[in-house]
């Protein structure tokens, strides 16, 4: 025989009371999870939407604050602040650079209200500055009123080449001349139009929301970043792409504070409920705590028999609440994404792992083993005699 | 005959309020091999607390006492835990069988906090000895009160102890039960084992081959 088997035993004898006390650890940690899981997918989607897949290291913005410009460069928004075009011949000759993007962003909400499309004026340059950005059917642009679509939003729209889009916002008439591959970024729900036209639609001639720049050595950007700002005026920034995606987490921290907040709560709600339920559990066998300190138990053994029995309450909890969070994530992952104020990425913004897993089943089982301290305690401490004689 | 446990003026004082309860009063006893003893006494005269000092559950507040010659008043929580283990066997009026326990787990239950091996054998051994092979499966509250205290007995014999104090083993059982206990002792006793009974019922203390008289903590012949 095992303590262990002692430990399951006692469980059994209040089935309802465990399973009640395991419930609000999974619940913890399924919370846990979730949370995890969500708030390390949407960095992860960020950082691998901006920085990873594009082929952009550097943007040159008029906006200094990363998480401002990331605002233009993520979601189209129309900044007061724009980019003079002479500056796209400028950083063509510097040194280091590969391949300059200049780009004129906005958005339209559909006449119906039900969708924002995202336009970027572009150049061919794109093709050089983005390998991911690969027209899979039709071609380039053929004049100013063509557009390339993206491969969600042609989805969306049933759009084929060559089929005309009407925008009643903009009072205009596309013509369809490429649909792109999907790419699981933002591209696959944008609208590119060549830059001209853009500029036309927004009243912005000879100005851009950004520069996109390609470098041709990684390596070297903090030198070219450092040759680029001195070849510009002090106006503008140079912000690394990096930097961008952080700024766009900036947007994401409130959100994140508010879930660990919940994280935080469930947690303690379940402290409380182990703690009350062991010590409850600890009054009701004081006799038999003092029968196995008269057949022999120590203060150790009894420490151990207490807190076995809270892992196993712990245990089954934090496994139910691992399982629940991976059915739980996804369905998270879309909420989220609709109430998300910052960059929503096209990617899954929900990665659950066997890392995240496994830290949660931790830390409901850390959490276990702290909140059995004090009854575990409190059992030691029993003195078989004294409770014996007041029988 | 060898000493099994001396106690040399053993005196308990219980504080009661500012009142001073003298438990035990300058009792000297010796337990040795092979010792049959009843303990007799009114209610209140120290009965039980005789027996747990010498079992080492309990602390004298005076006097010494003695396991095979081994001084233990002043050995830590821990060596008396392992002389108990290795040398005494306790009786309770209670049983203090554990619910969730099967007989036989109840009986191999000292064995996990001893950290000695269980062996199917000897368990089966001792419940046949105790006559409840057939009831091996069986949880406590299935039992009979006289059964309840042969597993009881039963458990107290798994760690081969020298010797079983048993306070008022029968005191909880009618007059057939109690007979089959004691007659369970006397059988232990014949094997070598000393038995220290603590006891209301003079027949019991009649059979055995010593009585200690005790009377508001002093022993009175
Ligand atoms: N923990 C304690 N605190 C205070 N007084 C105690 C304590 N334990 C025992 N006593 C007192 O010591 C005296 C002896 O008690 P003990 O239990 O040894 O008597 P007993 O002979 O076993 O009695 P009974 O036959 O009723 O079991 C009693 O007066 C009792 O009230
Ligand atoms: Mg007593």
């Amino acid at each position: 025989m095992k303590i262990l088997t002692l430990a399951f035993n006692n469980i059994r004898r209040t089935p309802m009371r465990a399973l009640l006390t395991a419930a609000s650890v999974l619940i913890a940690a399924a919370t846990l999870s979730v949370v995890l899981a969500l708030d390390r997918g949407y960095a992860r989607a960020v950082k691998r939407e901006l920085v990873d897949k594009t082929g952009v290291h550097l943007y040159i913005t008029k906006e200094n604050c990363p998480i401002e410009a990331a605002s233009v460069v993520a979601q189209g928004g129309l900044s007061p602040l724009y980019v003079e075009q002479s500056l796209v011949a400028v950083s063509e000759s510097t040194e280091g650079i590969a391949a300059v993007l200049p780009f004129q962003l906005f958005a339209e909400t559909t006449s119906d209200g039900t969708r924002t499309d995202i336009f970027m004026g572009v150049t061919d340059a794109i093709r050089r500055v983005r390998p991911d950005w690969v027209i899979e059917k039709g071609g380039w642009f053929e004049n100013e009123d063509s557009v390339i679509l993206g491969a969600q939003i042609a989805q969306i729209e049933l759009a084929k080449v060559g089929d005309r889009l009407y925008s009643e916002k903009l009072d205009k008439e596309f013509k369809v001349t490429g649909i792109l591959r999907k790419s699981y970024s933002q591209d696959d729900g944008m609208i590119f139009l060549p830059l001209a036209t853009a500029q036309r639609l927004v009243k912005r001639e000879g100005r851009l929301s950004a520069i996109a720049v390609k470098l041709t050595d990684v390596s070297r950007m903090q030198e070219v970043t450092t040759r680029l700002r001195g070849r510009i005026s002090q106006d503008y920034s140079v912000i690394g792409a990096k930097e961008l995606s952080e700024g766009v987490l900036g947007f994401f921290a409130a959100t994140r504070m508010i879930m660990f907040v919940m994280v935080g709560v469930a947690f303690g709600v379940s402290v409380f409920g182990i703690v009350n339920t062991m010590l409850m559990v600890v009054m009701e066998r004081r006799r038999e705590i003092a029968y196995l300190k008269c057949v022999g138990a120590r203060r150790a053994d009894v420490l151990r028999l207490i807190t076995m029995e809270t892992l196993l309450i712990c245990v089954v909890g934090g496994l139910g609440g691992i399982l629940a969070g991976m059915f739980i994530t996804p369905l998270a992952g879309s909420m989220l994404r609709g109430t998300l104020v910052g960059y929503v990425p096209a990617g899954s913004i929900a990665a659950p792992s066997a890392g995240v897993a496994l830290f949660s089943l931790l830390v409901a089982v850390g959490t276990g083993v702290l909140c059995a301290l004090y009854p575990a305690w409190k059992a030691a401490s029993i003195v078989p005699m004294e409770v014996l004689r007041n029988e | 005959m060898n000493s099994l446990i001396s106690l040399e003026n053993v005196s308990k004082f219980y504080k009661r309020g500012i009142e001073e309860v003298h438990a035990l009063d300058g009792v000297t006893l010796d337990i040795a091999e092979g010792d049959l003893i009843a303990i007799c006494g009114p209610s209140g005269s120290g009965k039980t607390t005789l027996l747990n000092i010498a079992g080492c559950m309990d602390h004298a507040s005076k006097g010494v006492v003695r396991i095979r010659g081994e001084e233990v008043e002043r050995g830590g929580e821990r060596r008396l835990a392992e002389i108990r283990q290795s040398m005494i066997g306790f009786v309770f009026q209670q049983f203090f069988l554990i619910p969730t326990l099967t007989v036989e787990e109840n009986v191999e239950l000292p064995l996990l906090f001893s950290h000695h091996k269980a062996n199917p054998s000897r368990t089966a051994d001792l419940l046949e000895r105790v006559g409840l092979s057939h009831r091996r499966h069986h949880l406590p509250g299935q039992l009979s009160g006289g059964e309840m205290q042969r597993v009881a007995v039963a458990r107290s014999l798994i760690n081969e102890p020298k010797v079983i104090l048993a306070d008022e083993p029968t005191g909880n059982l009618d007059s057939r039960n109690s007979a089959a206990v004691v007659e369970l002792f006397e059988t232990l006793n014949r094997a070598g084992i000393a038995i220290v009974l603590v006891t209301h019922n003079p027949d019991l203390a009649a059979r055995c081959r010593k009585v200690v008289h005790l009377e508001d903590g002093k022993v009175v012949g």
